[in-house]
């Protein structure tokens, strides 16, 4: 059962057209073969239906008396002939036609329904409009690119399918006083969704709606109550940049710029990394990375290009409670590892030791490095520079070294700051 | 007779004819731009036919083809007659066909709303226009007599045709839609044959 009010245009019969100009006598009744004008007038004329309703329509020839009579004309729908059992003489000048049960409009234009003298030509036609009405729309979802703008999208109830142009018109209002707008930037970010560019309120909730409409009735989805502070997004950060870590041959260093469209405004920034091997499909994904913008992957191949990508969610602008909505990636951004300088199996430089387990997070390397340190050195400092020396060292002396294959982990930069005496190693 | 008759060399008796380099280059442009839009106009009637649904557009489909608002197709007798007239007549014709393609895109923006063909509906009067103008370009170049001036109110004929075919219903709408884009693909195809004329080294 189609949801939605019933239209004006349900099973209605359009009057007869008015005497027509010459343009469209000759139309659709151009001399033939000798013959005088002729012409025919289709009733109803360009109707709207529901789908499984029948429909009952005559065709009436007029012109002079010599022309064609009833008995031979016939119907044709979107080009194919109906079967004559369909069709019935009502007088001389007049043929019936009964369908039933009939099935949605093949074209959006409607359904091409042609009454034809005995030897084809065309004497009139009426266009049949066969639909559902529109179904509610659901699932609104808005975001706000820094505060500027709205931009939503929508779900067409029953997946818009109703064989009928149907009109989507996203409306909206402050909450609390203000009248009905209606957006007007349709199809901006997908086939049902709307931009409002400007002049938007802040710290004051909006109700927003989607009306959709078509021959048939109307519906109107539920509505949407948002305040633009909480659906903020923004622009990926800028200029990401990856970069070697020394001669470190598992670890890249990731920078970037805060957003800066937002520069003005309070809120914290998370962000996300994801980075993959050039010719891999499967991003991995570092997402403990919260108000900095540099972050170190560990734990990748060496002499192996990777693409980075980093992502912002400005979430608590002016105090928001909400998620906030991440920003698109940033472009891709290239490095290469260092290339490690042992043969590998095979006599490749690059190949990564197969066999060998896959270690624990770096973390776990460095926890190592403090207990060593502890027995070891005589002051308890630490810096992250002297640390990469000792890594560097560690290579190069062929020291058995688990590499890293999980996910890459970012160290704070609160965890790297103590400082440490270099090893006598 | 000779076969070069309305050539290029036949226009060139007046000496206030431009310079013949110059010339040759812009009916060489015009040329290419005619056989361009043919292209176009070939794949605009292609979508129209196809967004009106069957039977229009499948090969036994022959509605009526009267005149539309004083606009012809072009006669069996067309290619018989002298080149300068026929170039005329062809920029008669590109003069009269962007006011029935606008209105032809206001019908089909009820019968087809939020299509690309609307742009192309758009697109095709604009080139129309464009076409038409360099033609009179080439013809006042050559020394042709200028064509006879349409009569004014050629957009208003256009108009009302397209607000008595909306009033008549939406398959007389769509027939004279079918009508006006099979008339300019017609005519454009005319246009670039006729000039192919006038290229050097191009059919006699």
């Amino acid at each position: 059962m189609p949801a939605g009010r019933p239209g004006p245009a349900a099973q209605s019969a359009r009057r007869p057209p008015p005497l027509l100009p010459l343009l469209l006598l000759c139309v659709l009744g151009a001399p033939r073969g000798g013959s005088g004008a002729h012409t025919a007038v289709i009733s109803p004329q360009d109707p709207t239906l529901l789908i499984g309703s029948s429909l009952q329509a005559t065709c009436s020839v007029r012109g002079d008396p010599q022309g064609p009579t009833a008995e031979g004309l016939y119907w044709t729908l979107n080009g194919r002939r109906l079967p004559p059992e369909l069709s019935r003489i009502l007088n001389a000048s007049t043929l019936a036609l009964a369908l039933a049960n009939l099935n949605g409009s093949r074209q959006q234009s409607g359904d091409n329904l042609v009454c034809h003298a005995q030897d084809g030509s065309i004497l009139a036609g009426s266009c049949l409009y066969v639909g559902l009405p529109p179904e509610k729309p659901f699932n609104i979802s808005c975001w706000s690119k820094n505060m500027k703008d709205l931009t939503c999208r929508w779900t067409p109830g029953a997946h818009g399918e109703t064989f009928l142009h149907t009109n989507y018109s996203l409306k909206y209002k402050l909450r609390w006083y203000g009248q009905d707008n209606t957006c007007e930037e349709y199809h901006t970010v997908g086939p049902h969704s709307c931009h409002i560019p400007k002049d938007l309120a802040l710290f004051t909730p909006y109700e927003i709606w989607v009306e959709a409409t078509n021959r048939l009735g109307s519906a109107r989805s539920d509505v949407l109550t948002l305040d633009i502070l909480d659906v903020v997004t923004t622009d990926p950060p800028p200029d990401v940049h990856v970069s070697r870590v020394g001669g470190l041959e598992d670890q890249l260093s990731v920078r970037w710029v805060s957003p800066p469209a937002l520069k003005d405004f309070l809120f914290q920034a998370k962000y996300q990394i994801r980075y993959r091997v050039e010719d891999s499909v499967d991003w991995k994904v570092v997402d403990d990375v919260s108000n900095q913008t540099s972050c170190r992957l560990a734990g990748l191949k060496p002499g192996t290009v990777y693409f980075v990508q980093v992502r912002c969610n400005p979430f608590g602008i002016y105090g928001s409670k909400k998620a906030g909505i991440w920003s698109e990636w940033s472009h891709p951004t290239a490095a290469s590892t260092p290339r490690s300088e042992r043969p590998g199996p095979g006599g490749g430089a690059c190949e990564p030791r197969g066999g060998e387990p896959s270690s624990g997070p770096v973390r776990r390397e460095l926890k190592q490095f403090l207990g060593w340190l502890k027995k070891h050195a005589y002051c308890s400092n630490l810096s992250f520079r002297l640390y990469d020396q000792w890594r560097a060292w560690m290579q190069k002396s062929h020291k058995t070294r688990n590499q890293h294959r999980t996910r890459g982990s970012c160290p704070r930069a609160d965890a790297a700051r103590r400082e440490v005496l270099p090893d006598k190693l | 007779m000779s076969q070069r008759e309305g050539s290029l060399e036949d226009f060139q008796a007046d000496s206030s004819i431009s310079p013949l380099p110059l010339l040759e280059a812009k009916i060489h442009q015009t040329h290419s731009l005619a056989r361009l839009l043919t292209k176009y106009a070939e794949q605009l009637f292609q979508e129209y036919v196809q967004l009106q649904g069957d039977p229009f557009g499948r090969p036994g489909f022959s509605p009526p083809r009267p005149p539309v608002a004083g606009l012809s197709a072009p006669g069996a007798g067309h290619a018989g007659l002298p080149l300068p007239e026929r170039l005329r007549l062809d920029a008669g014709a590109l003069a009269a066909l962007p006011p029935l393609l606008d209105a032809v895109r206001r019908l089909q923006a009820e019968l087809n709303p939020r299509t690309a063909l609307l742009r192309r509906l758009e697109e095709a009067a604009r080139r129309a226009r464009a076409l038409g103008a360099a033609l009179e370009a080439v013809l006042a170049a050559l020394g042709a007599e200028p064509r006879e001036p349409r009569p004014e109110p050629a957009a208003a004929a256009a108009a009302a045709a397209a607000a008595a075919a909306a009033a008549a219903g939406a398959f007389p709408a769509k027939l004279l839609g079918l009508r006006v884009c099979g008339l300019y693909r017609d005519w454009v195809s005319r246009t670039e044959a006729d000039l192919g004329q006038l290229v050097p080294g191009g059919p006699a």
